[in-house]
């Protein structure tokens, strides 16, 4: 049983590595960042209780949000959905990645206290 | 005890029809401090002025000051008269003109003083025009200027109908009265205020009692001064001289007639128009005068003369004698006291059927019964006794009649009312066994008193009359009886402030912070790893420009953390995000032109490798 896990997990590692675009792996690692910069909040919340609950909302909606925007641009930039995102180029999708990040930040810093 | 002003109005509220009486005047109290005011040292030339003529005002004398003029001197204040100074300047320069004895052109400045007004229209400018008016000979044309009065009445506000005032405030009022009296004297001719519209001058400028400047209490002086002596109204101020109460000990009402400035209107006649019982209605006396008191200028009036049952009496009193007095009709409520007596106190026993015969004993005021009373539940104790005026034999129905019966071992404490009957005979009966739930059903000696008061007595009465001794059935153990612990401090209540939250150790958070760090350092090894770089970056200026600018970006969001607000956070935003979007927008056009040149070349190179 785990046999097979552990054979699925390192084929779809395998394909990962030999299909995927040097680029759209940029944009994987930034990805996982985010994912263990929230997952380790996340963790220090449950460690030591919410005060400030406001500081730790902000923190871990910033992680959440970017990994959302991350996402999003990882889908427009990605050469395989070229068909769904015709009117909006790569350089549009990073130019809206980066408009969004403003927007967001400014609401994390303003709820940070 | 100041009655005249708030008796006078609930008089207003119920006929409709009474005029208003002065509810604020300066006492003697109030000119004093007024006078010690205007004496301290003055330091300036307008200090100087508002101390002199303030005194002056008052009452006090200034010796002489004898000034030299230059003919320099004349021919400024001569020139200051003209449409171009202020109002001010040329009320200035026409009292000096006038005080120093120097001719002046009166026509021309009533010309300077008319144009003048069409230019400054406040309070104040007009105020002074109405004085500088007063200075000037009484052959010239004044009508105009004398005119302005009416107009600025017509300017002051109502507050409740008690207050007339200016809303530029209390010394903009009394000047306006000063100017106004002292312009319509100069004249002769009657200003156009209604007596009650004075009496609201007087309330408002007099219910000041402490003055802010020099200024203000020249103003309020002033018009005191201009209403105790013009020659048209005078507003009477009438008080009671002590409380509004006359007794057998004290039989004379005297009252203070003054004017605002307390001064005493010796030459006035005081008469009482009528005065009723406050609760019936009847008239007791009708046109009755007041003798004066040369002594003291105090007004005095023997009312037990008339012989009044006690109680509350409205006294209607007219001042006349001088037909610029004011206010000249003041209601005043006085109370009659007396003293009461207790007559025929007589206590008894009484059996309740009546098998044994009742035995009455009869006490005298103020000494106690010689033996305790026994009751238990097959009797009752019975007290009749009757209340009569010491002076008149006449029966009395006091506010407060009670009966107290007090258990000197437990403290405990009943009070009961004694009712009179139809022929004002006082009656109390208590009976043991309806009465027990009253008394805790404890028995022993109670001390019983008789309390009598009312407003109109002048000796309430404390009477220790006897002891009784009450016997009740179901009797329980007598518990002391806990005195009421109502006026005993509480318990202090220690305040709990609020507990600042737990925090974590400061090791716990600095670890995690750290931690925090390290998926960034992830990233970068991991990108390191793939190859990315930065070998495609030209030196364009709209590229250097996008980088600054969003690095400026992400330095505001640190400067909001720290400094700013949200306002000012999106006024730089707004800035440098323009700035930054214009130079991305560039920056990333020219890249999209690069991929598509670059994916144009290599599908045409593929094309080219295929054929």
């Amino acid at each position: 049983m785990s046999n097979s896990v552990i054979s699925v997990i390192s084929r779809f590692l395998e394909e990962y590595t030999s299909t995927t675009p040097t680029k759209l792996k940029v944009v994987d690692s930034y990805l996982l960042y985010i994912l263990l910069t929230g997952a380790l909040q996340f963790l220090y919340c449950l460690l030591v209780g919410t005060f400030p609950f406001n500081s730790f909302l902000s923190g871990f909606i910033s992680c959440v949000g970017s990994f959302i925007l991350a996402v999003c641009l990882r889908i427009q930039i990605n050469p395989q959905n070229k068909g769904d995102f015709l009117s909006i180029s790569p350089e549009r999708a990073f130019a809206d990645f980066l408009f969004a990040h403003t927007v967001l930040h400014l609401v994390v810093m303003n709820f940070i206290g | 005890l100041h009655i005249p002003g708030s008796s006078s109005r609930f008089c207003l509220a119920l006929a409709g029809a009474q005029a208003l009486t002065p509810s604020h005047h300066l006492s003697l109290s109030d000119v004093a401090r007024l006078q010690s005011l205007l004496s301290q040292p003055f330091t300036d030339l307008e200090s100087a002025y508002y101390s002199v003529v303030g005194l002056t005002k008052l009452g006090a004398v200034i010796p002489d000051q004898n000034i030299p003029v230059s003919n320099e001197t004349r021919d400024i204040l001569l020139a200051a008269v003209s449409e171009d100074s202020t109002m001010g300047q040329i009320h200035r320069a026409v009292s000096a003109l006038g005080s120093l004895g120097l001719p002046l052109a009166s026509q021309e400045v009533i010309g300077a003083l008319t144009a003048r007004i069409e230019k400054e229209d406040n309070v104040m400018a007009i105020t002074s025009a109405l004085l500088a008016a007063s200075r000037l000979s009484q052959q010239a044309e004044l009508g105009g200027i004398l005119e302005e009065i009416e107009d600025l009445t017509a300017r002051l506000d109502d507050l409740g109908g008690m207050y007339l005032q200016f809303e530029e405030g209390l010394e903009a009022t009394a000047m306006f009265v000063t100017a106004a009296y002292s312009l319509s004297d100069h004249v002769g001719v009657e200003p156009p205020l209604k007596e009650d519209q004075v009496i609201q001058l007087v309330n408002s400028i007099f219910s000041k009692k402490s003055w802010d400047s020099l200024a203000e209490a020249f103003s309020v002086a002033s018009a005191a001064a201009a209403l105790s002596s013009n020659q048209f109204h005078v507003p009477v101020v009438v008080r009671t001289h002590g409380p509004a109460t006359v007794s057998h000990s004290q039989p004379t009402l005297q009252l203070l007639v003054t004017d605002v400035m307390s001064q005493p209107l010796t030459s006035a006649n005081v008469l009482v128009e009528s005065a009723n019982a406050a609760s019936s209605k009847s008239s007791i006396l009708s046109q009755a005068p007041f003798t004066l008191n040369e002594c003291v200028g105090i007004f005095e009036f023997n009312f037990m003369s008339s012989q009044p049952a006690s109680g509350y009496y409205q006294f209607t009193i007219a001042v006349t004698g001088d037909k610029r007095l004011v206010a000249n009709q003041v209601e005043l409520k006085v109370k009659v006291s007396t003293e009461v007596a207790v007559t025929n106190m007589d206590l008894s026993v009484v059996d309740k059927d009546q098998s044994i015969g009742t035995k009455t004993t009869r006490v005298d005021y103020p000494s106690k019964a010689k033996s305790s009373f026994v009751a238990d539940s097959h009797q009752y104790f019975a007290m009749a006794f009757q209340l009569v005026d010491v002076n008149t034999g006449v029966e009395l129905t006091p506010h407060q009649t009670f009966v107290r019966l007090h258990n000197q071992k437990t403290g405990q404490e009943v009070v009961f009312v004694a009712e009179p009957d139809s022929k004002n005979l006082y009656k109390f009966e208590l009976d043991t066994a309806e009465r027990k739930s009253e008394f805790d059903t404890i028995s022993g000696t109670y001390s019983l008193c008789l309390i009598v008061g009312d407003a109109t007595l002048e000796n309430p009465i404390l009477w220790n009359v006897a002891d009784v001794v009450l016997k009740f059935v179901d009797e329980e153990a007598p518990a002391t009886i806990q005195p009421k612990t109502l006026y005993v401090p509480k318990p202090e209540i220690q305040h709990l402030f609020r507990e600042p939250e737990k925090k974590p150790p400061t090791v716990v958070s600095n670890a995690f912070t750290a931690l925090v760090l390290f998926p960034f350092l992830l990233l970068l090894i991991l990108w390191f790893k793939l190859g990315a770089n930065i070998s495609n970056f030209r030196l364009s200026p709209s590229t250097v420009l996008f980088h600054v600018g969003h690095a400026a970006m992400l330095g505001l969001m640190y400067v909001y953390w720290t400094h700013l607000d949200m306002f000012q956070t999106l006024k730089y935003l707004a800035i440098i995000g323009g700035v930054t979007f214009l130079a991305g927008n560039r920056m990333l056009a020219q890249k999209a032109v690069k991929r598509i040149a670059s994916e144009q070349s290599s599908r045409l190179a593929k094309y080219r490798s295929l054929r």
